[in-house]
């Protein structure tokens, strides 16, 4: 379509929009598959909601790390710290609290976002790869701390026994109702939570970006000084996506430990689990999107689940991965799909529309 | 089973394990496998990563078992297929917990076996314990992995719980004390020890104030000179030095990884600093470690789990611990490691296990028959009875025997694992004295 043409055939106007012809089919699709990974549990065995879990946990995660990467440009390598912190606040609130489990999920999110308060005082004084390098720093400082605290034992960690795990909300409900044995109960409930966690951020993504504040975002990322010349109060835009990706991070550590049963400071402050894993998967995927990381999680799924055993191998398969990708398809996979072929499912970019007049 | 026969010398895979089949085979009339479901078991143990060296011979030791019971092994009247699943926990934790709830969920392997350091069987032993999976570990002291797992480590004996899924046969903390103790008898010192306590699993245990190392050196007049736990990977140990060379120390101990031990010990020679023994857990387990010092190493001293001179018979082919070591030495060109007796003991009693539990998909079946086992191993006889163990821990754990000893140069760069000290283990007999290392 010829659109600079346009307004010279008659009376009309400019709008913005968003929505492109497939992105309604895709918002039923959507609404159509998450019904159905609703009803999963169902009708599907416990070794494919096991993958699922990891599915949708590493989904969350990437979602996360592209807010703030890919469209606030805060590149961090840090943030296992939220997700360790997210696992041992889940620890210390079922171990020596007492509390559900699945509300020590939710307390975990609100804490993390208080921790993540103080942090950013100290990060955001700090730019580009100097702010990188100083998530990562504050990460391995949470981890030291950690390694201090004995009631959570130390530096050897500790295990949930299965009085803690089995004392999930509703476990017993979902035993008599879908006629399952207890650890499979605990499964799905885990599933239900890693669902909601997964959808949530994604949502929670979309209806950022699709705000005013999306916009401002975008401007951070292409340039601060601008976005402040046109009136944004970028430390305060930043220390919200900050916040709010600390908050989700930290609900996401909590269920991934509460699926482990054990902690220990180098699992759950590890680099390569999860901050390297998330950035693979969201460069693969395409930054900057949403529909990027889902495909970037599902290619990594893959990866992980028929390569991992052949060790370093798989590791280097995956850097090698990174690196052709980065070179020959700089906006990951799906921006190389949506470039070729206009695709834009979950549509965020405003795109300027001539309307004719009726 | 191509994938585990690499770099294994073919020949002498074959004869050892013909010898195994023969064995197996022994007593059995009507060989026949009725169209059965095979019995699966899931095996993780750290094959690649910073910790790869305990796993060194499982490639040897898994490929034989799969070579052994190829036709089955004999449950009640029947011979049943055995299927092993070999899993790698990348010395990584969280590789580990995720490794072994597949094993468990989508290969629903009927028992889990799982080896060396709390890293791997930690993780393991608690997805096992919250899946109600029977699992048995070794390779990690009973003290790491059972406190290690307690809801309240802090707590003491009254508020730590027994398992019921998950149980672990070596030895404990209070082996190595009795074992350096008695080793550091044998030279004369002022008894000033310095103590190595990093803050991970093992360094907490040995240096705790009650159940570790310094309770037992006071009571045995030794002073002790803790300055406090590292982080693992350090680079600097100059504090450390100053610390043991203002008091005088003449013994060196602690449980530290290998790196960090060949940084502490080159800043130890570089500083002038040389005690007259060094007993050092965990890091000079291996001949590559103590190699990595050049000519240093000499009389380095250590706890000694397994050697191939240890009097004990595998109950899966008949073999001699001298007999297993020297098939692994020819078929990988390799020295041997303390891993190997104990690798295959785990195999032992998974076959033992399997042999008395005739109910088929019955986890509980299974504890009952780990908790009835009564076996001589190639790494000495398992019996989960709480022979010299507190109660707290009387059910899960079964201990092995512990004795000391030091690595002596033989010439080269090569050195050998000489078993110095055996008053707690009398039937192991020693290869020679304990010397100073100067």
């Amino acid at each position: 379509m010829a659109e600079q043409n346009k307004p010279l055939a008659g009376a009309g106007h400019y709008r913005i929009e968003t929505g492109t012809p497939v992105s309604l089919m895709a918002a039923v699709g959507t609404l159509i598959v998450v019904a159905l990974l609703a009803a999963l549990p169902l009708f599907a065995g416990r070794d494919l909601l096991e993958n699922m879990i990891f599915v949708l946990y590493m989904l969350a995660l990437a979602q996360c790390w592209n807010l703030l990467a890919g469209y606030t440009g805060l590149v961090s390598v840090g943030q296992q710290a939220f997700v360790g912190l997210g696992g041992y606040i889940l620890f210390a609130l079922t171990l020596i609290a007492g509390i559900d489990p699945l509300v020590a999920i939710i307390l975990a999110g609100a804490i993390s976002a208080l921790f993540a308060l103080p942090t950013a005082l100290i990060v955001f004084r700090l730019r580009g790869a100097y702010f990188a390098i100083g998530t990562w720093v504050v990460a391995e400082v949470y981890r030291l701390s950690f390694a201090q605290f004995r009631q959570l034992g130390g530096g050897t960690g500790t295990s949930l026994g299965p009085d803690i795990t089995n004392a999930v909300f509703a476990i017993d409900r979902v035993k008599s109702l879908l006629d399952v044995r207890t650890p499979a109960a605990r499964d799905i409930i885990s599933y239900w939570a890693a669902l909601a966690l997964a959808v949530g951020t994604t949502l929670l993504v979309y209806l950022i970006l699709r705000s005013r504040r999306g916009l401002a975002l975008g401007a951070i990322r292409d340039s601060e000084e601008a976005a402040a010349s046109v009136g944004i109060d970028n430390a305060r835009v930043k220390l919200a996506v900050y916040v709010i990706a600390a908050a989700v991070t930290g609900m996401i550590g909590a269920l991934i430990y509460l699926q482990k049963a054990r902690i220990s400071p180098d699992a759950a402050f590890s680099v390569l689990d999860w901050t390297a894993y998330v950035i693979f998967i969201v460069v693969i995927g395409g930054i900057g999107t949403i529909e990027g990381p889902i495909l970037g999680t599902l290619i990594f799924y893959l990866m992980q689940n028929y390569l991992a055993s052949y060790g370093a191998v798989y590791l280097i398969l995956l850097g090698v991965l990174a690196i052709l990708v980065m070179l020959f398809a700089p906006k990951g996979l799906w921006g190389y799909l949506s470039q070729s072929y206009g695709l834009e499912l979950l549509p965020i970019r405003r795109r300027l529309v001539w309307k004719k007049d009726q | 089973m191509k994938k585990y026969t690499r770099g294994i010398n073919r020949r002498a895979l074959l004869q050892y394990s013909a010898a195994s089949g023969a064995a197996l085979a022994a007593g059995v009339e009507s060989p026949a496998i009725a169209q059965q479901k095979p019995i699966k078991l899931g095996y993780v143990s750290p094959q690649t990563g910073p910790l790869a060296a305990f796993a060194e011979a499982d490639n040897f030791i898994v490929g034989n078992f799969k070579n052994a019971t190829k036709g089955g092994i004999k449950v009640g009247n029947a011979m049943v297929p055995v299927e092993v699943l070999v899993r790698d926990s990348q010395s990584n934790p969280n590789r580990a917990a995720a490794v072994a709830k597949d094993l468990i969920v989508q290969d629903k392997i009927d028992l889990m076996l799982v080896a060396s350091t709390p890293e791997t069987t930690n993780p393991v032993s608690t997805q096992c314990e919250i899946e109600e999976v029977p699992c048995i570990s070794s390779v990690a002291p009973w003290q790491s992995w059972f406190i290690g797992r307690q809801a309240n480590p802090t707590g003491g004996p009254s508020a730590w719980k027994p398992f019921n899924y998950t149980y672990l046969f070596f030895w404990g903390l209070e082996d190595v004390i009795a074992v350096y103790t008695t080793m550091w008898g044998g030279v004369s010192t002022n008894k000033s020890v310095g103590g190595l306590f990093p803050n991970d699993g093992d360094g907490n245990a040995w240096g705790d104030k009650v159940v570790g190392f310094p309770p037992v050196l006071g009571k045995l007049g030794y002073k002790l000179t803790d300055p406090g736990r590292y982080q693992d990977l350090t680079d600097d140990f100059s504090a450390q030095l100053a610390a043991f060379k203002s008091a005088k120390c003449e013994i060196i101990t602690g449980v530290m990884i290998p790196p960090d031990f060949t940084t502490f010990w080159k800043q130890a020679l570089q500083q002038n600093f040389k005690p007259k023994v060094a007993s050092i857990g965990k890091a000079i387990l291996f001949p590559s470690s103590v190699e990595a010092l050049g000519h240093d190493g000499n009389n380095l001293s250590s706890e000694i789990w397994w050697t191939p001179n240890h009097p004990f018979k595998s109950s899966l082919n008949g073999m001699t611990a001298k007999a297993l070591a020297g098939a692994y030495e020819s078929a990988s060109n390799k020295q041997w490691t303390q891993p190997i007796g104990f690798v295959h003991a785990l195999f032992e009693i998974a076959v033992d296990v399997l042999k008395r539990t005739p109910q088929r998909g019955d986890a509980d079946a299974i504890v009952e028959a780990i908790r009835g086992t009564n076996l001589d191993t190639v790494v000495g006889h398992i019996q989960w009875n709480g022979a010299n163990l507190p109660p707290f821990a009387a059910k899960n754990v079964a201990k092995t025997p512990l004795v000391g000893g030091q690595w002596r140069l033989r010439g080269g760069n090569k050195y050998d694992l000489v078993i110095t000290e055996n008053r707690t283990f009398p039937a192991i007999p020693v290869g020679g004295e304990m010397e100073p290392i100067i």
